[in-house]
C-alpha cells in the first residue's frame, strides 16, 4: 500500500474515533436537524391538505408528499451532514498551523474526515431506512432503486462538502461564517424542493432552476428514491460542472486566503 | 541550516472607536495601521546549534518562528531552511522539520496519543521499525511509556507536554523550533524536559531554535543567545557575553543577623540595602570579590551570602526595563 492510501485511511480510522467519542452528541447532531425538518413538514403539510386524501396538489396526494418529504429527510442526512463549523474555527483559532506543518494538506485532512463521516452517515441512513421502512411513510423500497440513490447522494454530498469547504476557509476574511452556512442552507433549502415540491413552482422558475445546482440537491434524488428517476446522467453532469466550478474557487480563496493567514491565537 | 536575509513581516490591522457607534463607523471607514512585527531580521545558525531566541512579549519571537517553519509569509527578505523557502511548504521541507508550541496542542484532544502517533507514522512516512525504535527510545527516555493509550485530555499539562515534544520527534526532524516548551510547567517537570532536550540534541546533533521566557532554559541550553526587541535583532552572540553585559562585577548578596548601622565599607560597590538594613545587594568586581567577602564575614554577623547564579536573568530583567542600556554597551 504506497504511503499516499495509507495516510488518507489513517486519517478515516481517525475521524471515526473523534466523531464517535461523544456518540450522544454525534446522533443528536447527525439526525436531530433531519428529523425536526421533517415533523415541522409533516405539520405544515397535514394542515394545507387539512386531513383530506383526495386533494392533489401538483400531482402529489397527502400521503405521496408526506413520502417526498420522508424521503427528503434521508437526502437531507445523506448529503448534509457534514458541517465546516470545525474547519472555520480550526483557521479563527490558529490551528490550521498544526495542517501547514505536517506533511499532510488541510485539504487532504478534511477531506479525509467528511469520507469517514459519509460511512457513518451511510451506515445510519441504511438503518433508518430499514427502522421506518417498517411503516408505510417512504413507500415500497426496491434494492437497485436504493442503489442509484445512494449512489448519487454520495455524488451530490460531495458537492456540498465543497461547498461547505468554501465557506469555512471564507474564515480568513470572515470571523464568523456560519451565518452563511445558513443564508446558504435556507436558499438551497428552498430553492432544491426541500420544503416545496419543484412541481407547484411556476415553470419558468424551474426552467431556470434546472441550470442551477439546487434541483439536483434534493429534488431529483428524491425521486430516485421514490423510483420515479432512474440513472441521471443529467444530474451528474450538471453538478459536476458545478463542483468543479466550486473546487476552482476554492483553490483561489485557500490561495489568497493562507498569504493572509497571521496564525493568530498560537 | 537557518540562513535569513533582512527578513521582514508587516502585519495590517484596523483601528476601531469604542462602543457601537465605533463598530458602525468602522463597517464604512476604516483606518489601517501597519505594524512591523519583524523588521530586517538577519541570522545564520549552523547545523547541531541551539539558539535562545529571547525577548519581552510582543518583541516578534513567535512571528519569526512562524516564518521559520512556513505558517506565514514574510512580507520581504530572504530565508532559507535546510535548503527549503518555508514559506513555499514542500513536503520534503515539512519532514525536515518540527514545532514545539507550549501553549498550544498539537495532538487530537479527544483521542490517545498513540493513536495521534500512529497518524503521524503515516503523515512524516515514517517506517514501521523505525516508528517503534522511536517511540521506545523516547518513551523510556520521558518516562511516558504507560500514558499513551489514555485521552490526552485527561492528561496533565506536563505529562501532555512530553507527549507532544514526542510526537514532533517523531520524524527525526533536522531543524526543530521550540516556542516556550516549558510554558506552565512546575520546576521538576521543566528540569524533565530541559534535561531530554539536553540528552536528545546531544545524540542527534540538529539545529534548535527556542524561545522562553525561563532564563533556567536558555541557560541549561543554549550558547549562543539572540535577543530581540520591537522587531530588530538586538543581541547576538555567546551566552557568556551577554552575561556580561552590565559589566563584568559579580553580584553577591549578605544576609545580617540584626540591623548593619555601620555602611561605610559597602559603600564602594554600590549598595541596595533591604528595608530593615539586615541584606545588602553588591556589585563587586571579580578581583576583590574574595578579600572584600572575607573581610564582610569577619567583621559583621553573617548568616547566608550568595553570589547570583544566574546573572542572565538580571541582565534580561534590566534590558527589558531599559533597552537602551544594549545601544551603550554593544
Amino acid at each position: 500500500m504506497t504511503w499516499n492510501i495509507q495516510k488518507w485511511l489513517q486519517t478515516i480510522l481517525i475521524s471515526w474515533s473523534n466523531f464517535t467519542t461523544y456518540r450522544l452528541n454525534f446522533f443528536l447532531q447527525v439526525i436531530g436537524p433531519g428529523l425536526v425538518f421533517f415533523f415541522i413538514k409533516y405539520n405544515l403539510w397535514s394542515a394545507i391538505y387539512g386531513g383530506n386524501n383526495t386533494i392533489v396538489l401538483g400531482g402529489y396526494t397527502f400521503r405521496s408528499m408526506i413520502q417526498y418529504h420522508g424521503w427528503s429527510m434521508i437526502v437531507l442526512l445523506l448529503c448534509q451532514g457534514m458541517t465546516a463549523n470545525n474547519l472555520s474555527e480550526d483557521i479563527r483559532m490558529g490551528r490550521i498551523s498544526n495542517y501547514l506543518i505536517y506533511p499532510m494538506n488541510f485539504w487532504e485532512f478534511h477531506t479525509a474526515a467528511f469520507i469517514a463521516f459519509e460511512f457513518l452517515q451511510l451506515f445510519i441512513c441504511a438503518v433508518t431506512i430499514g427502522l421506518i421502512g417498517f411503516t408505510s411513510l417512504l413507500g415500497p423500497i426496491h434494492f437497485e432503486v436504493l442503489i442509484n440513490a445512494f449512489c448519487y447522494c454520495i455524488f451530490v454530498s460531495i458537492f456540498w462538502f465543497a461547498i461547505q469547504y468554501l465557506t469555512g476557509i471564507i474564515a480568513f476574511w470572515l470571523e464568523e461564517t456560519w451565518t452563511l452556512r445558513v443564508i446558504f442552507s435556507i436558499i438551497s433549502g428552498f430553492l432544491s424542493g426541500a420544503i416545496i415540491p419543484l412541481e407547484l413552482f411556476p415553470t419558468k422558475l424551474v426552467e431556470v432552476l434546472s441550470y442551477t445546482p439546487f434541483p439536483y440537491l434534493t429534488y431529483y434524488p428524491v425521486k430516485m428514491f421514490m423510483g420515479e428517476v432512474g440513472f441521471f446522467p443529467k444530474g451528474y453532469l450538471i453538478l459536476g460542472v458545478w463542483l468543479a466550478v466550486i473546487i476552482i474557487i476554492n483553490k483561489i480563496v485557500w490561495r489568497k486566503g493562507i498569504k493572509m493567514y497571521t496564525a493568530a491565537g498560537m | 541550516m537557518i540562513k535569513t536575509s533582512l527578513l521582514t513581516k508587516n502585519f495590517q490591522s484596523y483601528k476601531k472607536a469604542p462602543g457601537i457607534s465605533g463598530s458602525i463607523k468602522s463597517l464604512f471607514k476604516r483606518e489601517y495601521l501597519t505594524k512591523t512585527a519583524v523588521d530586517q531580521f538577519t541570522l545564520e545558525v549552523t547545523k547541531g546549534e541551539i539558539i535562545g531566541l529571547l525577548g519581552p512579549n510582543g518583541a516578534g519571537k513567535t512571528t519569526l518562528m512562524k516564518m521559520f517553519t512556513g505558517i506565514i509569509v514574510p512580507s520581504s527578505g530572504e530565508i532559507s531552511i535546510a535548503g527549503h523557502v518555508p514559506s513555499q511548504r514542500e513536503k520534503s521541507f515539512r519532514k525536515k522539520i518540527a514545532l514545539v508550541m507550549g501553549q498550544k496542542s498539537q495532538l487530537w484532544w479527544d483521542i490517545p496519543a498513540m493513536d495521534s502517533f500512529h497518524l503521524l507514522q503515516k503523515f512524516y512516512e515514517i517506517d514501521k521499525k523505525a516508528f517503534e525504535n522511536r517511540l521506545e527510545e523516547m518513551g523510556q527516555l520521558l518516562g511516558v511509556m504507560d500514558l499513551l493509550h489514555i485521552h490526552v485530555r485527561k492528561l496533565s499539562l506536563g505529562e501532555r507536554m512530553k507527549l507532544e515534544l514526542m510526537a514532533s520527534l517523531l520524524h527525526s526532524p533536522e531543524v526543530i523550533f521550540l516556542d516556550e516548551p516549558t510554558i506552565g510547567l512546575d520546576l521538576i517537570a521543566q528540569e524533565n524536559i530541559r534535561k531530554f532536550i539536553f540528552e536528545y540534541h546531544k545524540k542527534n546533533n540538529i539545529s534548535i531554535i527556542l524561545t522562553s521566557h525561563y532564563m533556567a532554559d536558555v541557560h541549561a541550553l543554549c550558547k549562543r543567545l539572540i535577543l530581540i526587541h520591537g522587531g530588530q535583532k538586538a543581541f547576538d552572540g555567546k551566552l557568556s557575553t551577554f552575561e556580561q553585559i552590565l559589566g563584568k562585577d559579580k553580584s553577591v548578596s549578605f544576609s545580617f543577623r540584626n540591623e548593619v548601622n555601620d555602611h561605610r565599607v559597602f559603600e564602594q560597590f554600590n549598595p541596595t540595602w533591604s528595608e530593615n538594613k539586615t541584606q545588602v545587594d553588591l556589585l563587586i568586581p571579580e578581583s576583590e570579590l574574595r578579600n572584600f567577602s572575607a573581610q564582610v564575614l569577619r567583621d559583621f554577623p553573617v548568616i547566608d551570602f550568595s553570589t547570583d547564579k544566574m546573572p542572565i536573568e538580571k541582565v534580561m530583567k534590566t534590558l527589558m526595563k531599559n533597552p537602551q542600556i544594549l545601544n551603550e554597551n554593544l
